[in-house]
């Protein structure tokens, strides 16, 4: 199984043909430009519909199916669904693992990276050094080896046992213990901050310093400086991190699958929306049904990020009000 | 991202303010494309025929299987075989796969749980047809070739014979005062874990917990006279029986004989990542085949004993199919898959280069031969079972399809029950209710 993820980190996103651009160009060259556009396009555009928007497209005929694998689908509307909420005690276990992992290992996450990038800021001398080598877990990324070597860290008798023992905590095996084991694979989420901790650290290095010396003349305190200047100046990274985060976290799945030993952990600990959905069509042969639970994640994941996308008038601050003439 | 005189964060191209409206959907679709993914595999080169055979283990089964295939084509050079193997839950899942892509092996390695699965939805050929018929069953006892029969057709021939058993530590247990190689009762098995438990200070427990295993509550409940599934691919026992088998399994958690539950739940099938082989009990029930895997992983001289039996002696153990052997419905090259399957269960040669590993050969007379030269390991596993031969009892019905789940639902509603999460009614009328759901 390979990764979920998208290629990380991403660095300043093209804007969407928009408005500015239209008004950047005489209208003649832009019409001319098109066809060739259109034939350097073609090579990605063939890809593009055949292993993505096919493969799509079936899938969500699929999921209106009963389709085992090795007979014709059967048409069954929206059975699939129904029986998602209403009959699969499994489903919603997964559902909840799913919500409690996004809800604690994405603040977790941002809130260590922003930390670290913030002592990485200050730091003078050995900078690259120390980014790097916190930006290296997070190059490991979803790996399997990483969720091995986790797994061995964490299981009964490994190191984190035999540190609490020591210091008087007696833990069962983290990776096998129901109350313990999503806490172990958030753990290790949260040790992979380098991506958004890169992106942090860019963005510091952009708030001006002037006004951290203008607030620093008036008076103004380390954290009244973090909180007035810094926040607000960072809140478009902040943003940014936030939604690929959320929609990382939402389709992890190798370090449950991994941790978990492939079976959604002790007791259905580690179910993952992912692992449960992989199990149903992989080994279960109900692949209809797998389809059915991939869009309704589609569904969920595109909520959230219009939901994040607009609460953001209320929180992001962008700082353009002085490039109207440029415009 | 570069940085701008007014130090604002600016778009690579454009030199724009970094703004809204840009986040990929393109981050979901892997996902989807995982719902259709599917592979296919390579035919034939020029005149010769060309036939892929797979198989699940280890590397170390892997290279005596190769041995065996090189063989078979330096007899027929005109067959070329093409290998793949993977570990056992990667094997379905890739298997599942490839006969959705429409191009499943020709040769393939099915093992009963999912038997029906195959069989019944007509991926596997009828070997009592056509090509298949040139499989000689002559010297397989006629049992143990009737456990690759499901609704009248064989889908399928025994690769290798084993048998359910425990595998223990004789030192542990010789020091306990027990020699369950000499076969015990439960009662005595019971009092021998917690023996062993306390002279290890309870570091290594007398026996991995067995209410996770399925092949133990069969055993448990043949020992009863009843039966997992019935003929008709219906859960045999009850919710009173399940309730039964967990409470005595829970005995000997609470006595400390049996593994605490993070430690059963470490357990996933392979004996290397098992509790026994990690040296965390002392016993655990498995198949008498894995003896030698299990020596590995644990590192002591283990033995193979048969299960503890019941109060009126039954054991329950049954000549068990470790594996089969199939040929695919859709294969082109029927004849030549035939013929390989033909040779891996019946010639003289294949059992001396692949041993025990699988089980016993499920060819009598090759059988014979073998166990009169064994040594070591396999000595052991033909005595054990040469001992035993007059005890086993056939096999059950084939089990029904859905049943490759039926181990993980036990697994993880007994789980429940361990780690004391839920009571063992609720846990049984979750498993009962999950499984008649599963097998519909």
């Amino acid at each position: 199984m390979t990764t979920l993820r998208t290629p990380d980190p991403p660095a300043a996103p093209p804007r969407p043909a928009g408005s500015a651009r239209r008004r950047d160009r005489p209208a003649g060259r832009r019409r001319k430009s098109q066809p060739e556009a259109f034939a350097f396009l073609t090579p990605w555009l063939l890809g593009a519909v055949a292993l993505t928007v096919g493969p799509m497209v079936v899938s969500l005929y699929l999921s209106f199916t009963d389709y085992d694998m090795f007979t014709s689908p059967k048409w069954i509307g929206f059975g699939n669904f129904t029986h998602m909420v209403t009959d699969d005690d499994r489903y919603l276990q997964s559902v909840k693992v799913t919500l409690i992992y996004v809800l604690i290992s994405v603040p977790l996450k941002l809130t260590v990276s922003l930390l670290v990038a913030m002592l990485l800021n200050t730091r003078r001398g050995g900078g690259g050094f120390y980014r790097a080598a916190f930006y290296a877990p997070s190059l490991l990324g979803a790996s399997v080896a990483a969720a091995l070597v986790w797994r061995a860290l964490f299981m009964g008798g490994g190191p984190v046992n035999e540190v609490l023992a020591s210091v008087g905590w007696h833990t069962p095996s983290w990776v096998d213990d129901p109350q313990f084991s999503l806490a172990s694979i958030i753990l290790l989420t949260v040790w992979q901050f380098g991506a958004p901790m890169v992106i942090f650290l860019a963005g510091l290095k952009q708030i001006p310093a002037e006004l951290h010396e203008a607030a620093a003349i008036d008076g103004a305190g380390a954290f009244r400086r973090f909180r007035h200047i810094t926040l607000p100046m960072l809140s478009p990274v902040i943003f940014f991190n936030l939604v690929m985060e959320a929609i990382h976290a939402f389709q992890s799945f190798t370090p449950a699958f991994v941790i978990g030993g492939g079976r959604g952990g002790p007791a259905d600990a580690d179910l993952f929306y992912t692992l449960y959905l992989f199990e149903v069509g992989f080994q279960d042969f109900r692949m209809g049904y797998a389809s059915a639970m991939a869009w309704v994640l589609l569904a969920v994941i595109a909520i959230v990020t219009a939901i994040v996308f607009r609460t953001a008038k209320l929180w992001v601050f962008y700082d353009d009000a002085d490039t109207g003439g440029r415009k | 991202m570069r940085r701008t005189s007014e130090g604002r964060i600016r778009g690579e191209a454009a030199g724009r303010p970094v703004r809204r409206g840009f986040v990929a959907l393109a981050a979901v679709v892997p996902l989807l494309l995982t719902g259709v993914a599917a592979c296919g595999s390579d035919s034939g080169d020029g005149g010769d025929v060309t036939i892929n055979f797979v198989w699940w283990g280890n590397d170390g089964r892997a290279n005596l299987t190769k041995k065996a295939v090189e063989l078979f084509q330096q007899k027929n050079p005109k067959i070329k075989v093409q290998t793949s193997f993977s570990a056992y839950q990667a094997y379905w899942e890739k298997l599942a796969t490839q006969t959705a892509g429409g191009k499943p092996p020709d040769v393939l390695n099915v093992d009963s749980r999912y038997l029906a699965e195959y069989g019944g939805r007509n991926v596997l050929a009828d070997l009592n047809q056509g090509a298949g018929k040139a499989i000689s069953l002559a010297d397989i006892n006629p049992e143990l070739a009737a456990t690759g029969v499901y609704q009248g057709k064989r889908y399928a021939v025994p690769w290798a014979q084993n048998t359910p058993a425990m595998i223990y530590d004789p030192a542990a247990f010789t020091a306990a005062g027990a020699d369950p190689a000499k076969g015990l009762t439960w009662d005595q098995f019971a009092e021998a874990t917690q023996k062993v438990s306390a002279a290890s200070g309870f570091s290594a427990r007398g026996a991995t917990d067995f209410g996770i295993f399925d092949t133990t509550l069969e055993i448990w409940l043949r020992q009863q006279g009843k039966q997992f599934y019935t003929p008709e691919g219906k859960l045999g026992f009850t919710a009173d029986d399940l309730r039964r088998y967990w409470q005595f399994a829970g005995k000997f958690r609470d006595a400390k004989g049996a593994s605490p539950a993070d430690v059963t739940a470490s357990y996933n099938t392979s004996p290397e990542q098992s509790p026994l082989g990690k040296k965390l009990t002392s016993s655990e029930f498995a198949y008498d085949n894995l003896l030698p895997a299990y020596k590995k992983a644990n590192g002591k001289n283990l033995n193979v004993a048969p299960y503890p039996a019941a109060a009126n002696g039954e054991t329950g153990q049954y000549r068990r199919p470790s594996m089969f052997l199939s040929v695919s419905a859709r294969s082109q090259q029927q004849e030549a898959a035939a013929k390989l399957v033909d040779f891996l269960i019946n010639d003289p040669e294949v059992g001396k280069i692949v041993g025990t590993d699988r089980g016993l050969a499920p060819n009598l007379k090759v059988r014979a031969q073998l166990a009169s030269a064994a040594t070591g390991n396999d000595k052991t596993l033909y005595d054990f079972e040469a001992a035993l031969e007059p005890k086993l009892g056939a096999a059950p019905p084939v089990p029904p399809k859905g049943a490759g789940a039926i181990q993980k639902l036990l697994q993880r509603t007994y789980e429940e029950v361990a780690f004391g999460r839920m009571s063992i009614d609720d846990a049984v009328s979750r498993f009962m209710s999950e499984a008649q759901k599963g097998l519909s």
